[in-house]
């Protein structure tokens, strides 16, 4: 003990030693109790996901919970060709475009053939399919897939959804997609010609968008066959 | 002893020295200073880990929610059981959210509402009308109209972080009445006036023991507690001992009593299942009553408060009489105190512990097993267990249910039946029809599952399950038709060693030429093997890989009979291809995650694609329609209604190795796979053994009627049964079957013969 001899330097870097520690150890000033978003901190920051096309919601906050890959998909990525834009001009007003397609032909569909289409024997199903439309003309897309996918659940052989996901898969230019959803509405919708010619519409824009025009011609040939 | 003399020896040179006054100035500076180190590393310390404290919030699981709707058919049972899974009370009188009422026609329910990834859902009070478990109407009390009622989505489970500490976070203005004054009335009465640490309260604390002779409370107070659990480590150390006071009076100074009683609530340690800790009132509310905190009652805040003092030993699933006592003990304390009448205390101490009566320990686990494989796939280990993401599945409580009851039960009967049979296990897969959602698996013999998840890491050769796929790669060929004659004659083909492969057929005989839906119906082999060869190994495979097998298989002709090795997942993501009119979808099990306020990252969209053409696929779902009615899968009407249309196919393997069922009804695909652990051969066949776990599964699910969209290329025409000639309908004879005009053939005037 008596070997340690404390001067008046030895008092004031103490002080600075506690003070150091206390700072070391200082505050990170957040909630007490956590608000629910939790957020990520720096060591816990995932990789950004670059493709957004996979069904991933846009997220533009500061946080960075994201997905490492992009959601379940098991087939490969078709690579979409770029189209010359194709620009809509004075449609008619008994014309209505039931798919705005990015840089490729938007779907065009006389709106007496829309609106002869039968009413879901589900209200529900009517409701949602009407709010994913609102949802979609206000380009939350993902959200009214989510929309259209319980509408799915409730009334899984309603042909109406399969078009609407078809349509919205095709306004994200995921043209492999809305063909493929086309065509399955297709099979529930034997000697029903409206829908027919409404899926042959989304499955001719499909092609066409895929640069398949060879496909496309059939399937306005079909689509005119159901007119 | 001996030491002594030579340490004493030395002291008496320096005795000045020891006892100087400015020594003992030193002594107290340095002791003085060491002390202030202290206090301000403690006080760094304190704040440091309050307010950077981020509990780590595991990932919840949920399932999906069940939504009902006007016209909706649910299975028997299965509204009682689902609202009770989620907590909900059934009473004589509907008063507050989570109760259900029953009436003369159907229920009333006051639902909680739910934040959905596509926006909130608000709580209502709805009266559903049932008619033969179908909903008939719907309206709320109110009066307003009621389209559809989505009940909150089921909480199946976490993803915990490695110290697998799990908890609900719960806020002040969450706390149900009567919380906050139970809470101090028991652990910590001067809690709004103390400053961390309570003399008065040990004062009282000690008398209260030594009148009782014994350590009747606590003289800790809720800050201390918090310390303790917070800062300190369970070990009973001096050093603990020594800074436990000064860490909460510091506490105490920089936050405010109601900062701190917030942090105690989510912390305090309530119960242990299994390797997961309950931590915070929040989570023990929904672990012991099934329900949010805001809906306990008294008598229940008086057991979780009681359950402070010792959650193991107090645990009311283990121990109810002594939990009883505890939560009677601090009724009484409540009454005592004057915050419940005597009348009030008599009448909270005669209710019951009102314990949840949903199943609790680690439900669904092969289920939440996927959910973790697929997750793992798209976000970090850390992300799943400790920031509180919100993982919406497509898994079906009911169908999980009853999938489980039908692998427990029908194993038992099996055993009982065919003697113990040893190591048998099973897997079950069952996914919706048209959406390809994954609704329940069941991944060993009895819905435990501990490692090994049978639906998904076993292979085993799928038998006959594969000759649905022959058929439908020569229907696909354009060059077959139902009735197509097929020679069921013996074969013998040479193999690649220069062995002789000769397959026969179950009953070890010979059915000459039979038309091709027969082939299928009593699973002959020899048919089956030669429609194969005829259709080609090549195609046969790529159909296989078009309908989600993806592995390469090797192209032996034993391939057509099964010697394919693939797990009931595949199994069931091929029979969906079927079921979904040719269209494959991957089997969904992740919908969406969110965070944990409700911001949306990730949707998993519906997706299809075209794997046979629609007719083809039709044809080949009438096939298999027939192998229920009058083929080998005839056994399900033990189980179903005759008017239940199902379609489906039975698969044994080599000395009964495997046995497997697999098929659809209008809403439900499932797989069935029973097959022993070690492979050795069983005494069951597909129809003897999974078709009943099959059977007694479909029995319990709600029925939806199968519908047949018959494609515009196909017409049905009558056949006659022993040449398979088409003929006209007023033949004897006949079978109307369903053929593409194209490729049906030319009538027959003759009847066919």
């Amino acid at each position: 003990m008596s070997s340690i001899k404390i001067t008046p330097f030895k008092y004031i870097s103490l002080c600075f030693l506690a003070i150091f520690l206390g700072a070391c150890a200082g505050p990170g000033y957040g909630p007490i109790v956590e608000d629910r978003s939790v957020q990520a901190r720096t060591s816990q920051r995932l990789p950004v996901a670059t493709n957004n096309v996979h069904g991933t919601a846009a997220n533009n906050s500061v946080t960075s919970t994201k997905p490492l890959k992009p959601a379940a998909v098991e087939k490969p990525q078709v690579y979409v060709q770029p189209k010359a834009q194709v620009t809509v001009t004075a449609q008619s007003s008994s014309n209505e475009v039931i798919a705005v397609v990015p840089k490729g032909k938007d779907v065009i569909v006389a709106k007496k053939q829309q609106e002869a289409l039968p009413t879901s024997d589900q209200a529900v199903v009517e409701q949602l399919l009407a709010k994913a439309d609102s949802l979609k003309a206000q380009d939350k897309m993902t959200e009214a897939i989510i929309q259209l996918q319980r509408a799915q659940r409730i009334a899984p052989r309603e042909p109406k959804v399969y078009a609407r996901l078809s349509a919205l898969q095709l306004s994200l230019g995921e043209a492999a997609r809305a063909e493929q959803l086309a065509l399955k509405g297709l099979t529930l919708v034997p000697n029903q010609k409206r829908y027919q010619h409404f899926f042959w519409k989304l499955i001719a824009a499909s092609r066409s968008y895929l640069g398949d025009s060879q496909g496309e011609a059939k399937a306005i040939i079909q689509a005119d066959k159901y007119k | 002893m001996s030491n002594k003399p030579a340490t004493s020896q030395s002291k008496p040179n320096t005795p000045s020295k020891w006892f100087s006054w400015v020594g003992l100035f030193k002594l107290a500076t340095v002791l003085s200073v060491i002390g202030v180190v202290t206090l301000i590393y403690l006080d760094a310390q304190i704040r440091h880990r309050f307010e950077g404290h981020r509990w780590s919030l595991p990932a919840k699981v949920y399932a999906r929610p069940l939504e009902l709707f006007n016209g909706q058919q649910l299975a028997a049972g299965q509204l009682d059981y689902e609202l009770t899974q989620l907590g909900y009370r059934f009473v004589k009188r509907v008063t507050d959210k989570g109760q259900v009422q029953k009436t003369n026609r159907g229920m009333i329910i006051y639902s909680r509402g739910f934040r959905f990834t596509d926006g909130d859902e608000q709580s209502h009070l709805v009266e559903v009308t049932l008619q033969k478990n179908k909903v008939t109407s719907m309206r709320q009390i109110s009066g307003a109209a009621m389209a559809s009622l989505r009940l909150e989505p089921q909480l199946v489970g976490g993803i915990y972080p490695s110290h697998n500490e799990d908890r609900e976070l719960i806020q002040l203005n969450d706390l149900p009445n009567g919380f906050i004054e139970t809470l101090l009335m028991v652990e910590d009465r001067d809690y709004y006036s103390h400053y961390g640490v309570s003399p008065w309260g040990i004062a009282r604390a000690m008398w209260a023991n030594i009148k009782a002779a014994a350590v009747v409370q606590g003289g800790s107070t809720l800050t201390q507690q918090l310390v303790k659990n917070f800062y300190l480590t369970d070990q009973q150390t001096l050093w603990r001992k020594l800074i436990e006071a000064p860490m909460a009076l510091l506490l105490n100074v920089h936050y405010s009593k109601e900062e701190v009683l917030e942090v105690y609530l989510n912390e305090v340690f309530l119960g242990q299942v299994g390797k997961r800790a309950i931590h915070g009132f929040g989570l023990a509310s929904r672990f012991y009553f099934g329900q949010p905190l805001s809906e306990i009652k008294l008598h229940q805040v008086a057991l979780l408060v009681g359950l402070v003092k010792g959650p193991s030993y107090y645990n009311p699933h283990r121990h109810p009489q002594r939990a009883t006592k505890r939560r009677n003990l601090v009724l009484s304390v409540l009454a005592q105190q004057g915050v419940i009448s005597e009348l009030q205390k008599a009448q909270y101490q005669a209710l019951p512990l009102d314990l949840s009566k949903a199943k609790q320990v680690s439900r669904y686990p092969a289920y939440m097993d996927v959910v973790r494989r697929q997750l793992q796939q798209h976000y970090p280990a850390s992300a799943l267990s400790n920031q509180g993401l919100r993982i919406f599945t497509s898994l079906d409580p009911w169908v999980q249910h009853q999938a489980d009851i039908a692998m427990i039960e029908q194993i038992k009967k099996l055993n009982q039946s065919y003697g113990k049979i040893p190591t048998l296990e099973g897997a079950i897969v069952v996914s919706h029809r048209d959406s390809g959602e994954l609704l329940a698996l069941v991944g060993d013999h009895d819905g435990g599952y501990a490692g090994h998840n049978w639906a998904l890491d076993t292979s085993r050769q799928v038998g006959s399950l594969l000759k649905p796929v022959i058929h439908l790669a020569a229907l696909e060929s354009g060059q077959y038709h139902l009735a197509t004659l097929i020679d069921d004659g013996p074969i013998a083909l040479p193999q690649p060693d220069g062995s002789i492969w000769q397959p026969q057929n179950y009953d070890r005989k010979s059915h000459g030429k039979v038309p091709m839906y027969e082939a299928l119906t009593k699973s002959y082999n020899q048919a089956n093997v030669r429609l194969g060869l005829q259709v080609g190994l090549g195609k046969v495979m790529q159909q296989l890989n078009q309908m989600g097998v993806e592995q390469t298989i090797p192209a032996y002709p034993s391939m057509l009979l099964g010697a394919v090795e693939i797990s009931p997942m595949q199994v069931n993501q091929v029979y969906q291809t079927i079921a979904g009119n040719g269209f494959y979808s991957p089997l969904s099990i992740v919908q969406q995650v969110t965070k944990a306020n409700g911001q949306l990252l990730s949707n998993f969209p519906f997706l299809v694609r075209q794997a046979a053409s629609n007719d083809a696929v039709y044809l080949l779902q009438h096939e298999m329609r027939m192998v229920a009615n009058e083929g080998t899968a005839k056994g399900v009407y033990r189980y179903l209604p005759k008017q239940q249309k199902v379609a489906a196919k039975t698969g044994t393997t080599n000395d009964q190795r495997d046995s497997w069922f697999a098929g659809f009804s209008g809403q439900y695909v499932a797989t069935v796979w029973l097959g022993r652990e070690d492979s050795k051969p069983t005494p069951l066949t597909g129809a003897s053994g999974a078709l009943n776990v099959w059977g007694q599964l479909m029995q319990h699910l709600a029925y939806t009627p199968y519908e047949d969209i018959k494609p515009e290329t196909v017409g049905y025409f009558y056949v006659n049964r022993a040449t398979g000639a088409a003929i006209p309908t007023r033949c004897p004879d006949g079978v109307a079957v369903p053929m593409i005009n194209t490729s049906a053939p030319s009538i027959n005037t003759n009847c066919g013969y």
